[in-house]
This record gives C-alpha cells, sequence and structure tokens, in this order.
C-alpha cells in the first residue's frame, strides 16, 4: 500500500466511522465528559478534509501526520492529544517508506499503543482505549499476512472491550466514578474497536468490489 | 470562608483580567482564550521561547514571571489544577520565535501529562520543544530519587538563569542545559503554619493544629516530613537549612543565592527574620551569599508559612542572575 492508497483508505474507513459517533458521546457521557462523540465526528471530519488537499504522490508518514494534526485541532481534548501522540509515534516507524508492508503496520500499532500508554501513564487493564489497542497490535503479530490479520485484530479488541467492561476505570474522568465505572463499556477502547470494524466494512474486497 | 472574590468560579478569569489591565505594557493574551499568556513582544524572532504553566493560586508563579530575561509565556490552570494541552499549546505557537520552545514548569503530575500531549502536537506544527522539570523540594523524595522530587519555589532561580540565557541567544539546547544546571543546584524545603482554603469548594488544603507547624509540606498541603509543635524562626531556619546544605553537599568556601519565600499569609517581616538567622548558619559555615531574594515568590494562596531555597552558585549561575529581567512581578535592573 502506498501513500495515496492508504489515504483513500483512511477516508473510506472514517465516513463509516463517524456514524458511530452518537454511540461513542452516549457511552463517554456514562463514564466521562461525554465529548468523545464530537471529538470523533469533528475529528474524523477534519482529517478527511486533510487528506482531500494532500498531493497524490505524498509519503504514508505524511498521511498520517495530516491526520494527526487535523485530529489534534478539530475539537482540542486530551484523547485527541492522545491519538495524535500515538499517530505521531507510529509514524516516526514509517519514517521515509513509500510501501507499507504488514510488517511496518505491526510496527506501527504497537509503537502508537506504547505512545498512549506512556504519555497516558496507563497500561491494559486500566480501562482505557488501551485494553483494545494492545491486544489488537499483538494478535497482528501473529499472522505474516492476509485478510485474516484485520479479523484477528478485530476479534482481539472485542475481547478487549468486553473484558474491560467488568474492570474498574483508572485514569481519566473516569477514574472518579471509582467502582460505579464497573460494568460499564470503556468509551475510548470501543472507539478503537469501530475503527477496526469501519475500516474492514469500508475497505474489504466485496464492499470496494459493489462500491 | 472569608475572602475578597465574586463568584467562585470566576476567580482566575477575573485576577487574569486584571493583570492584564495591569500590565498591558509587559503582557498580552494573544488569542481568545486568557488563560493563555505571553509576553507583549512575543514572538521575539530568532530567541528561544520558554513557557512555563501550571496550576493558578501561586502568584507570583507562573504568571508573575513572564517577561524580558524570563519566561515568554505561560499556560494557566484552575487553582492547583493543570492547564489543559491545547492552551499549552497555543501559548507554544505564541512565543515560537523559530528557535524552538522550552517547557519548564514544575514536576506535577498533570502538569507533565498535558504539556507531554502538548510536545506532540507541537511537533505536528513544526515546532521543536525540550522538557525541563522544575524538582527542588527536597522533603518530597530522597536524594536518589531526585528526579521525582516536585517543583516549588527554586523554579525561579531556573527561570532566571534560563531567560538570560535566552535573551543573550543561547541554543534551545543550551537554554534547557543552562536550567537543568541550575534545578540541579538548587535545593528548596517549606514548613507550613496554616492551610489555604480553595475558592471553589471553600475547603482547607490539609489540616493542622493552632500549635503545630509542619516541616516539608508542599504547596498543595501535601504532606511533608515532620509535623510537630510551633518551633522558633531560629529553629526552623537551621532545620531547613542544614537539610539544604546537607543536601547540595556544599562546603566552606562555596558561594550560594537563597530565596526565603512566604507562602501567601506570613509577612514580610518574619521572612527577614528567617533570612537573618539563614545569614548566621551560612556565615558560620564559611559560605557566602552571593546573592539573596526575599519575600514571596511561590505562595499557596493564603497558607502561612515560608520556604527556604539555596542555590549552589559558580561565575557562569552568578551572571545570569544578575542579568536584566523585566515582568510584572519581578525585576533585575
Amino acid at each position: 500500500m502506498n501513500g495515496n492508497e492508504l489515504s483513500q483508505a483512511i477516508q473510506k474507513c472514517l465516513v463509516v466511522f463517524t456514524e458511530h459517533a452518537d454511540e461513542l458521546g452516549d457511552l463517554d457521557q456514562a463514564l466521562g465528559d461525554g465529548d468523545l462523540g464530537i471529538t470523533v465526528s469533528l475529528g474524523a471530519q477534519a482529517a478527511i478534509d486533510a487528506l482531500q488537499l494532500l498531493p497524490a504522490e505524498s509519503k504514508p508518514t505524511e498521511v498520517v501526520l495530516a491526520c494527526a494534526k487535523a485530529f489534534a485541532n478539530a475539537n482540542p481534548s486530551t484523547m485527541a492529544a492522545l491519538v495524535a501522540g500515538a499517530l505521531l509515534a507510529g509514524s516516526r516507524v514509517w519514517a521515509d517508506t513509500e510501501t507499507i508492508t504488514p510488517d511496518l503496520v505491526n510496527t506501527f500499532a504497537m509503537a502508537a499503543s506504547e505512545s498512549i500508554s506512556q504519555r497516558g501513564k496507563s497500561q491494559v487493564g486500566d480501562k482505557t482505549i488501551l485494553d483494545a489497542m494492545f491486544p489488537a497490535a499483538e494478535a497482528l503479530r501473529d499472522i505474516p499476512s492476509g485478510p485474516e490479520r484485520l479479523d484477528a485484530a478485530i476479534e482481539a479488541a472485542e475481547r478487549g472491550v468486553i473484558t474491560s467492561k467488568e474492570l474498574q476505570s483508572r485514569r481519566g474522568r473516569a477514574s472518579w466514578l471509582q467502582d460505579r465505572s464497573i460494568g460499564l463499556q470503556d468509551p475510548g477502547a470501543t472507539a478503537f474497536l469501530r475503527f477496526l470494524q469501519s475500516w474492514k466494512a469500508a475497505n474489504s474486497p466485496a464492499r470496494t468490489a459493489v462500491s | 470562608m472569608k475572602k475578597i472574590i465574586n463568584e467562585p468560579q470566576a476567580f482566575v478569569d477575573e485576577f487574569v483580567e486584571g493583570i492584564l489591565l495591569a500590565h498591558p505594557t509587559l503582557l498580552k493574551a494573544p488569542g481568545q482564550d486568557r488563560r493563555v499568556l505571553v509576553r507583549a513582544d512575543a514572538p521575539v524572532a530568532g530567541k528561544v521561547g520558554i513557557i512555563t504553566g501550571g496550576g493558578s493560586g501561586h502568584l507570583p508563579l507562573f504568571k508573575g514571571y513572564v517577561g524580558r530575561g524570563l519566561c515568554d509565556g505561560v499556560a494557566i490552570g484552575n487553582v492547583f489544577s493543570s492547564p489543559s494541552s491545547a492552551q499549552i499549546l497555543e501559548t507554544t505557537k505564541a512565543v515560537d520565535g523559530g528557535a524552538g520552545v522550552l517547557y519548564l514548569y514544575g514536576n506535577y503530575g498533570g502538569d507533565v501529562f498535558n504539556f507531554d500531549l502538548a510536545t506532540d502536537m507541537a511537533e505536528l506544527e513544526g515546532i521543536r520543544t525540550m522538557t525541563v522539570l522544575g524538582r527542588d523540594d527536597v522533603a518530597s523524595q530522597p536524594k536518589e530519587r531526585a528526579t521525582d522530587r516536585r517543583g516549588v519555589a527554586g523554579i525561579f532561580f531556573a527561570y532566571k538563569a534560563a531567560g538570560a540565557a535566552a535573551e543573550r541567544g543561547d541554543s534551545l539546547d543550551q537554554v534547557a542545559a543552562v536550567a537543568e544546571d541550575i534545578i540541579e543546584h538548587t535545593a528548596t524545603m517549606g514548613v507550613g503554619l496554616s492551610p489555604t482554603i480553595l475558592p471553589t469548594t471553600g475547603k482547607p488544603s490539609f489540616e493542622l493544629a493552632d500549635d503545630e507547624m509542619e516541616i516539608g509540606i508542599g504547596i498543595h498541603g501535601e504532606p511533608g516530613i515532620h509535623r510537630g509543635t510551633l518551633e522558633t524562626a531560629d529553629e526552623i531556619a537551621e532545620h531547613l537549612v542544614e537539610r539544604l546544605i546537607t543536601d547540595l553537599g556544599t562546603a566552606t568556601g562555596d558561594r550560594v543565592a537563597v530565596l526565603v519565600n512566604g507562602l501567601g499569609a506570613t509577612p514580610l517581616e518574619e521572612l527577614y527574620v528567617l533570612f537573618r538567622r539563614t545569614h548566621q548558619i551560612l556565615e558560620g559555615k564559611g559560605i557566602t551569599i552571593a546573592k539573596n531574594y526575599v519575600g514571596e515568590y511561590a505562595t499557596s494562596l493564603e497558607m502561612a508559612g515560608a520556604s527556604i531555597s539555596l542555590l549552589l552558585l559558580d561565575d557562569e549561575r552568578l551572571a545570569l542572575l544578575n542579568a536584566p529581567a523585566e515582568s510584572p512581578f519581578f525585576r533585575e535592573v
């Protein structure tokens, strides 16, 4: 996948992803401050707009950085900044590469997860986006190639979302709820799962063939 | 709670507005958000920008040290709460003169979190940043964990020296190295006598009996290392200075800068009584006070108490302290 193909894939994915904004906003209303829906909808639209302005010969790193900057500025929030930092960390792994291989996707996913872990001082089990991200990044490493990779990542992220429901939030505003957070579904982890599902829905061969 | 305030929620915005109205030739708000203040001539082309920030309630920290020869901008949080990463980024963009920006602020979790996020966003904007944390409170961690210490009044020395280095045209790496050098040679310890009442909650920041003091207490009421019956000024100075000398390894023949800082409700007279004894102790050990500051440099609203900071000096550090500076709350001619 080259930079232009990546840009097209992200744009298609974000259109589908935006359909989940209300669900994410509702989850965040219960557990956080409720602005995740806005962060997602404004951020996704800003990223799409930014990508449409990029030249077709842009490198994958430039595509990711355009998304990061647009997302961070669209609705400045802690979540937006964490995601932008994660994309930045991932893009450092890609450097000047022209073509993204499965290996490079794996190292990107791991670097992005580690960025959020380090910036957010959080680990798997704290009931954050990392509960979906790290398992998905690990699942990718187990499968060298093919469409099964994305399926495995989605499955791992979904397990993370379900398992973390029963955990107590330890980071961010959600941690103020203490044991009342148990049983509620984490909006960050859910957002990551929905992103992967959107990618599949928007970019799987069947859908592309129809559209 | 007796305070001269209006709506508690408006407290921060209203005193910031007052500062801007009082000092229009020195400070400005570059955008819509009054929680972002920069020096009036920012950005200074070709000069390294220095920004700081943190919770409100510590004046003259942090807003008071924005000016020529000091910091270039400040991101302002609510009382005892960090500013947002977006506000820090706004400040960064407003002071960037093309030579990069140093983040210089106290080591507190919320502030570190938001400043770190801002470093990423600044990088996306093409602005290079470096970070140096104030961590001079010797009571907050033992020496072997000095990098985890909290930052208190001693960060003033770092503002002064790094600000002077930036003003003379040092590079970002050099300015950061100056700030780091100062922090490494600065030690502070405080004593608390009575708490501050938070405007929004009406609650005290800590509890202390009428006849008690707490040595080593933090500026938000973080626990210290000794709580006991109130001692005399001389005894308090001895406790604090002994600990600082040990921590810095200061010896006969050394030169130091001394900062005796009031925490908000302690009168200048009492600070001078503390300085008197500090001077006697250091003189007795053959340590010279080459520069001194007595007054309110980092407060905790109306908390009663004081802190003493020592900076071990060499010629370079002293020259940077002596360089000119001008802000609403501090001037060196």
